[in-house]
């Protein structure tokens, strides 16, 4: 008990924010850095305090819990804090995520605690695509991407992207002349966005067919993509048949 | 299991019918002058109740061409065998019977008087026979339909049931823990405000269990329940939730119970919940001559991600508003500029026919 916790507390009811912060206050190894009432701040908070642990509802507006995770990536230690929801409870239970069930007692927040101090001194790291695979039951295509840019959240809708580009360990989502970096695999992102629009036409690219102007052949075997806007893209050959089958 | 067989009691009231049967039975062999009373009577009495035994096989040969099946010739052809075939036995048996009679010294020559009476014998045989189907139809019919009004009670038990089930299921999860949240931490920042909190979801639950086992009631009750939800739920958002009810002139209206506080609920939960700022959750309920008109709306985040909540507690309205009202009542559902609005319109006597109020009203 060197150094105290440095802690987020993300919620957006103030009562519950009152409850994290009384058992947080009554606690000398605990210190609160920020106290956020929505994703956007808690996002903004962390890039500039880079908290030990933040606390972080589940059921939030804009963005919510799983968002922000997302957002701030698995080197980011958490505890989850929701009410009653029976994926997000069985995805912390299968991903070992510390959880705490409204309302919480002070000796079960102690015990979270505990718990994520264990962790962070072990350096265990939650397996961030995985519990939100598990949390969040996909109900159709992403209709939007997040992005972090530092302390700033960019909300992305799909239909604003042009085309999402593999960049060493990166993506990059290039939308009206603009370019947006994210920590994700291009096969991640390939996932998540509606195959009826998007298709990967070449290993590092994946393109919005209502981008295209049309495809040129370019040598045996090779085509190139150009879009309305003039920009030239690869397809590879099993990226024209995908984009045969759906033109 | 014959209905007969399948109780002792029964069984001696309807062999103790065929005592008399025996008797009258007696009484046409001795009007016959085939045999002397004492003579007639010892042997048509056991007739009788060897004949009511052989009778009660009339159940299965109803059953097993029920009248709503088979037609009614294939009915009357098998009563007409059954009655000959069963009768036949009969004058058999009464022939065994007059065997052992006649073995008695001075009975010896009641079989030989007793012959002439066989036809006797088989028509009475006959027509008791058909009586005893008769009565067999008309107790499967009896029992057909207290069967049907047994189903029916229980049908509607069900639905009864099935419905309270579903209000119990209106109520969110998410409702409860997060209130008990607010008090958790109410308790310590302001007790007098999570006794209050305790009192009002007390009172919320209590009047939802109550008014859920209702028919119909007032509009003026369903928007107290309503006030309370979100008295409670202002405690949880604080100034982001902010409530304005207009029902001015539509109170006395008789409404379903719990049919708008699912409606507020998804305001609440998949609305006002989702905006940063919070809102205005809007309800107005308005009287036209002989329909209510009730509108929920409730601001919305227009770019949520897909695959909200709402289609559930709205399904259910709609179900509930089909059964109690078929096609005279409906609701529909629909976002525009950043508003979610719920407009529901459904049947009610027109005033004149209640109290004899002055039709619509300006709000």
């Amino acid at each position: 008990m060197d150094t105290p916790l440095r802690i987020v507390i993300v919620d957006d009811e103030a009562l519950a924010r009152a409850v994290v912060r009384e058992y947080a206050e009554a606690d000398t190894s605990v210190e609160i850095v920020a106290d956020c009432a929505n994703g956007f701040e808690a996002v903004k908070a962390v890039s500039e305090l880079k908290p030990d642990l933040v606390l972080l509802d589940v059921q939030m507006p804009k963005l919510d819990g799983f968002e922000v995770l997302e957002l701030l990536g698995r080197d980011q230690h958490v505890i989850f804090i929701t009410a009653y929801d029976q994926y997000a409870l069985k995805a912390f239970e299968v991903h070992a995520v510390d959880y705490l069930l409204k309302p919480f007692s002070a000796d079960r927040f102690q015990e979270a605690i505990a718990r994520a101090r264990e962790r962070l001194r072990a350096k265990t790291l939650v397996p961030v695509d995985e519990v939100i695979r598990a949390a969040k039951p996909r109900t159709g295509p992403a209709g939007r991407v997040l992005i972090r840019d530092g302390a700033n959240v960019h909300v992305l809708p799909v239909d604003k992207i042009d085309y999402v580009e593999a960049q060493d360990d990166y993506v990059a989502f290039k939308s009206e002349g603009k370019q947006y970096l994210k920590d994700q695999t291009l096969s991640a992102v390939e996932e998540a966005l509606d195959p009826a629009r998007f298709v990967r036409i070449h290993r590092s690219f994946i393109l919005n067919v209502d981008r295209i102007s049309k495809v040129e052949l370019y040598a045996k075997d090779s085509r190139m993509a150009i879009l309305r806007d003039g920009t030239r893209l690869p397809v590879s050959r099993a990226g024209y048949a995908r984009l045969s089958q759906l033109l | 299991m014959h209905p007969i067989l399948a109780r002792p009691g029964r069984l001696a009231a309807y062999i103790a019918i065929w005592v008399p049967l025996g008797g009258l039975l007696a009484a046409l062999l001795g009007l016959q002058g085939v045999l002397r009373w004492m003579e007639a009577v010892v042997v048509a009495v056991p007739l009788s109740i060897s004949y009511g035994f052989l009778s009660l096989s009339a159940w299965y040969v109803t059953g097993g061409s029920p009248v709503d099946r088979v037609g009614p010739v294939r009915v009357g052809v098998t009563a007409v065998v059954a009655s000959f075939l069963s009768s036949a036995v009969w004058l058999l048996i009464a022939r065994g019977w007059m065997g052992l009679v006649g073995a008695v010294g001075a009975w010896a020559d009641v079989p030989a008087a007793f012959r002439p009476a066989a036809p006797t014998l088989f028509g009475f045989g006959f027509l008791l026979y058909l009586l005893a189907m008769a009565v067999s139809y008309l107790a499967a019919a009896f029992a057909v339909s207290r069967d049907a009004e047994r189903k029916g009670l229980e049908l509607q038990v069900l639905a009864r049931e099935a419905e309270l089930r579903a209000l119990r299921a209106q109520i969110d999860p998410h409702f409860l823990f997060n209130s008990l949240q607010s008090i958790s931490a109410l308790t310590t920042v302001d007790p007098p405000a999570a006794r209050r909190m305790c009192l009002l979801l007390a009172d919320f639950l209590r009047e939802t269990l109550a008014l859920g086992a209702r028919e119909r009631i007032p509009l003026s009750s369903e928007l107290t329940l309503v006030r309370r939800f979100l008295a409670v739920e202002q405690v949880r958002f604080g100034h982001r939730l902010v409530v304005d009810i207009d029902a001015t002139g539509a109170e006395v209206c008789e409404v379903p119970p719990l049919l708008l506080q699912p409606l507020v609920e998804n305001a609440v939960t998949h609305g006002v919940a989702h905006m940063v700022d919070g809102g205005t959750v809007r309800i107005r309920a308005e009287r036209r001559v002989a329909s209510l008109v009730v509108t929920v709306d409730n601001p919305c985040d227009a770019d949520r991600p897909s695959g909200g909540g709402t289609g559930l507690g709205l399904r259910n309205v709609r179900a509930r508003l089909e059964s109690a009202y078929g096609s005279e009542a409906f609701v529909q559902a629909e976002e525009t500029g950043g508003r979610f609005v719920v407009r529901m319109e459904l049947p009610v006597p027109a005033p004149d026919q209640s109290a004899g109020h002055p039709g619509g009203n300006g709000s």
